[in-house]
């Protein structure tokens, strides 16, 4: 009744790579600002450890890293997660999310994280 | 010769109708009044306030809850009032006091215990949303959302048979219940809602997000606090937080997410943040329904 690969062509598209995503020795490809607009690392910047600890300090979510699109599903997967459960969730969840446009941003990421808590509640 | 009403109806009968029933607690007038007045101290407040000793009860196990994190015990509600303010602590009066006003609702039209649940997520999430965007005053966002759905009880308690007809259009067609409202009313649990508390002298910043919740382009005054009332409903489905009548998640509304100019990263933490303050809101204000 309802058309699954409607939601199978929603992946990524966040634009930034996450935070829990980002490692040390990525490049910037654009300046990092925290959530006042200061500007903290500039773009061209190689990442350490240092770096990232004083991201989340001060509220920095997301980043642009060079050579790498937005992430993809594949990398927000938590390591207690198996995948292919995640996907199984994503599909029940089709139903639910029949009234949205599964292709925007946020909520390719809702429903990314009710397929995680559905996962994580055992109510796949 | 009675010739059944429905489905001839109009919002503004089902409001005249309701309001008469379902009222306020009369301390909100009072605690208004006393707001507004130039010369009203803050012991004047305190007093309308503790001559409800159930309000009180709920208003300090509130203050006192992970929702505020005060530091020091907030043990009076001469405290409460220093500490939040006076129109802070009348919203969240209004938040303790709302669920015990609704009764009397039949169980197969509306769980009231999963509508509640939705609704106080919906607060507790658009507060947080706006606690993230540095807004002041967060209290009437958690109002609003507590409050954004009420027309679905106002529909429910004067209209059963139109509620239950409503139900049964979408579990067999699927369709987007505000659709099927629209279609066999002509008005939607949104427009009803935003009328009854205007009839309630609810402020604006309070009724127009709930009035426009599902259509936060056509909201005039409030546009920010109608977009957060919007998201946070929106998240509060996708995350089965409750259940109101409608079931399936409402469409977004692309204007009012870029206004908000989140990061779609964000979603997750303010997720997490809100969820663990969620049982015990709920089991405060659920505290008073029985009084």
């Amino acid at each position: 009744m309802f058309n699954a690969s409607l939601l199978l062509v929603a992946g990524g598209g966040v634009g930034k790579v996450a935070i829990e995503n980002i490692e040390p020795g990525m490049v910037l490809a654009s300046d990092v600002h925290d959530r006042s607009g200061r500007m903290l690392l500039g773009g061209g910047a190689e990442l350490t450890q240092k770096h990232l600890v004083i991201f989340r300090t001060w509220g920095v979510l997301e980043a642009d890293i060079a050579g790498q699109g937005s992430d993809d599903a594949a990398d927000q997967v938590p390591a207690d997660v198996d995948p292919l459960e995640l996907a199984a969730a994503e599909l029940e969840l089709v139903p639910l999310f029949r009234h949205t446009n599964r292709a925007h941003p946020a909520i390719v990421e809702l429903i990314r994280l009710a397929a995680l808590r559905r996962v994580q509640h055992g109510i796949v | 010769m009675a010739l059944s009403d429905y489905p001839v109806t109009t919002l503004e009968r089902l409001v005249d109708e309701t309001s008469t029933v379902y009222s306020l607690p009369l301390f909100y007038e009072r605690l208004n009044e006393a707001i507004n007045h130039p010369r009203s101290s803050i012991d004047d407040i305190s007093k309308i306030i503790t001559e409800d000793q159930g309000l009180t009860a709920r208003l300090l196990r509130l203050a006192n809850s992970p929702l505020f994190g005060c530091y020091a015990k907030v043990d009076s509600i001469t405290k409460a009032v220093t500490i939040l303010g006076t129109q802070q602590l009348r919203d969240l009066a209004l938040a303790a006091s709302v669920m015990g006003v609704f009764k009397g609702i039949p169980e197969e039209l509306l769980n009231m215990t999963s509508f509640w649940r939705h609704s106080i997520a919906c607060g507790i999430i658009a507060r947080s949303l706006a606690i993230y965007r540095r807004e002041s005053n967060v209290e009437r966002l958690f109002v609003a959302g507590m409050l954004h759905d009420v027309g679905q009880v106002v529909l429910a308690a004067a209209r059963p048979e139109a509620s239950r007809e409503l139900l049964e259009v979408q579990r067999d067609t699927g369709r987007f219940y505000l659709d099927l409202e629209l279609e066999l009313l002509g008005f939607d649990h949104a427009g009803l809602g935003g009328a009854l508390l205007k009839k309630w002298k609810i402020p604006a910043t309070i009724g127009e997000p709930v009035a426009c919740h599902h259509n936060p382009g056509s909201a005039e005054q409030f546009r920010l606090e109608t977009a957060l009332i919007h998201l946070a409903d929106i998240i509060c489905h996708a995350m089965e937080l409750g259940q109101a009548a409608e079931w399936g998640v409402p469409p977004l509304d692309e204007p009012a997410w870029e206004r908000l100019g989140l990061s779609a990263h964000m979603l997750g933490i303010v997720i997490k943040q809100s969820e663990s303050q969620m049982e015990e809101t709920f089991a405060i204000l659920s505290g008073g329904a029985d009084d």
